[in-house]
């Protein structure tokens, strides 16, 4: 999938990402950025996972997220975005990418039952 | 438009509004300064109302729940830091809210605060575990207009009205010495912290993008924040009112809830303590939840997890085990033994230092073209908006200094 130009800090970065079912499967938490001195930039993948945020910040901050979400960080090929709306919409299914390991891990540890539907 | 789809908005402004906190500072400011700080519940109430139509109106046009566009538009850093802050905030209100159910069903059955405090957080836990969304709102936001025996109650006590319409009119009472002036500022500030929890915005917001709100919701929208946080506006003057009228005379600190209820006891004897006693429980019973749900909203969509109580437990279990991780420290906040009353004190500063971050993204989001397209916010709602925030930076700013230099209006 071909996507043009996009404005990395507005449009990209800190975006939900949305699955091919509209599955909520994470957030760009960074960008793979490939280039060199006196070339254009080109985004090679997107970041997915508190993992990501090393970069991004201080190492005291780091440990508190791992202590709520993990440290994981999954990269998910440019290639695979489909488009890019309010959301960041993936070509696959969140498990394509591994994006749905720990919720996957979470779900094996909750009984399957609960939730009345409510009548329409 | 369904009378139904009202509901959200009563649940919002009976649950969310009357709180444990709202119960406690309502009726001591109303004993302590009489109708003076009326005002400050019809200046937050509407404050309320202007900041929860635009979570409301973002929520059903640019799609964006709160925590997804704090991140996004503060940034990861200043995003984590306010997330912190108000997982922390809603915790200690959950926790207050908890010891008051607590508090409540000791009243009314006898047994400890602590066991009803166990009992109670485990038909929390059913209700989310098993309800859909609808039947929550519906369950906790109807029973807990049993409050509105406090404004019949009011009615039925004969005050002096025209005090009370006095008390509209902004004022700082006479007289007063320097600490009283510093104590009549922090119940103020005590009163807008507790009307504007952010709890309440992002539980509306991530409510309504559950219910799918869309454009044409935009009027539901509207309604459910003006009548809905209206109705619950009235019940806090009527609690600060009816405090002023027979409390304040006697010389007696309405510190406990239980203390609020005797409000309509005295004009209508057992009936009426028993239906303040029940409006009060499930009023504090939808805030208790409200405010767990709340966090587990905030995490989810901080981190971009599935999440809602639309998709059963085990389909959002992320999200599953984040209420229930926040219901579990919230009992243990309460099994330590601090008071419940102390709790809502620390609630209510702990949530006006959070709000100049939460309303901060909703208000430049719902005046953001690219997003809200010709629903962005126009020139009354940006003047309001930014007059607000101001208001609530003033608070944020007062909050800390004034508890500390009246030991947490005590003085």
């Amino acid at each position: 999938m071909t996507i043009g130009r996009v404005r990395l800090l507005t449009q990209l970065r800190d975006v939900q990402i949305v699955d091919r079912d509209d599955r909520d499967c994470g957030i760009v938490d960074d960008v793979e950025l490939q280039g060199g001195p006196g070339e254009g930039l080109r985004v090679t993948a997107i970041l997915v996972g508190p993992g990501a945020y090393r970069a991004r910040l201080p190492r005291w901050a780091m440990r508190l997220v791992a202590l709520i979400a993990g440290d994981r960080m999954v990269r998910v090929p440019w290639g695979e975005v489909a488009y890019i709306s309010s959301t960041v919409q993936l070509a696959q299914t969140a498990q394509a990418y591994g994006l749905a390991e720990a919720e996957e891990r979470a779900r094996r540890l909750l009984p399957g039952i609960g939730g009345i539907d409510a009548p329409q | 438009m369904k009378i139904t789809e009202l509901t959200l908005g009563i649940l919002t402004a009976v649950g969310g509004f009357v709180d444990v906190s709202e119960l406690v500072f309502m009726a001591q400011a109303g004993s302590r300064f009489q109708y003076a700080l009326v005002w400050v519940i019809v200046v937050a109430t509407v404050g309320m109302m202007v900041f929860g139509e635009m979570s409301g109106r973002v929520a059903a046009i640019a799609k964006q729940p709160v925590f997804n566009m704090m991140r996004h538009r503060l940034g990861l850093n200043l995003g984590l830091v306010t997330l912190i802050a108000s997982l922390i905030s809603n915790t200690i209100t959950c926790a207050a809210e908890i010891g008051g159910v607590g508090i409540v069903l000791h009243l009314l059955t006898g047994f400890g605060l602590v066991p009803m405090a166990i009992a109670a957080t485990f038909v929390f836990v059913a209700t989310i575990w098993l309800l859909p969304f609808k039947w929550i709102e519906r369950t906790y936001g109807l029973l807990g207009l049993f409050m509105v025996v406090f404004a019949v109650a009011l009615v039925a006590i004969e005050p002096p009205w025209g005090e009370i319409v006095k008390g509209l009119v902004p004022q700082v009472p006479a007289g007063l010495s320097t600490t009283e002036l510093l104590t009549y500022g922090y119940f103020a500030v005590a009163i807008v912290s507790a009307v504007m929890f952010p709890y309440e915005s992002y539980f509306y917001s991530s409510g309504a993008i559950e219910e799918k709100w869309s454009e044409k919701d935009l009027g539901l929208n509207r309604l459910t924040t003006t009548v809905g946080f209206g109705l619950g506006s009235l019940l806090g003057i009527a609690i600060l009112a009816s405090s002023a009228q027979l409390f304040g005379p006697q010389g007696i600190s309405p510190e406990l809830p239980g203390t609020t209820a005797l409000e309509a006891a005295i004009p209508f004897g057992r009936v009426g303590l028993l239906l303040a006693l029940l409006g009060m429980l499930f009023a504090i019973a939808g805030a208790a939840i409200e405010t767990c749900l709340s966090n587990a909203y905030s995490i989810s969509q901080f981190f971009g997890w599935r999440w809602g109580r639309h998709l059963k437990p085990h389909q959002a279990p992320r999200f599953t085990f984040a209420w229930l991780a926040v219901f579990a420290i919230a009992l243990a906040i309460v099994l330590t033994g601090i008071e419940p009353v102390a709790l809502a004190e620390y609630a209510v500063v702990a949530s006006i230092l959070v709000l100049p971050l939460t309303y901060l993204p909703i208000l430049l989001l719902a005046g953001d073209r690219s997003y809200m397209r010709e629903h962005a916010n126009g020139r009354i709602a940006k003047t309001l908006g930014w007059a607000y925030y101001a208001l609530i930076v003033v608070a944020a700013l007062g909050a800390l200094p004034l508890y500390l230099l009246t030991e947490g209006g005590k003085l």
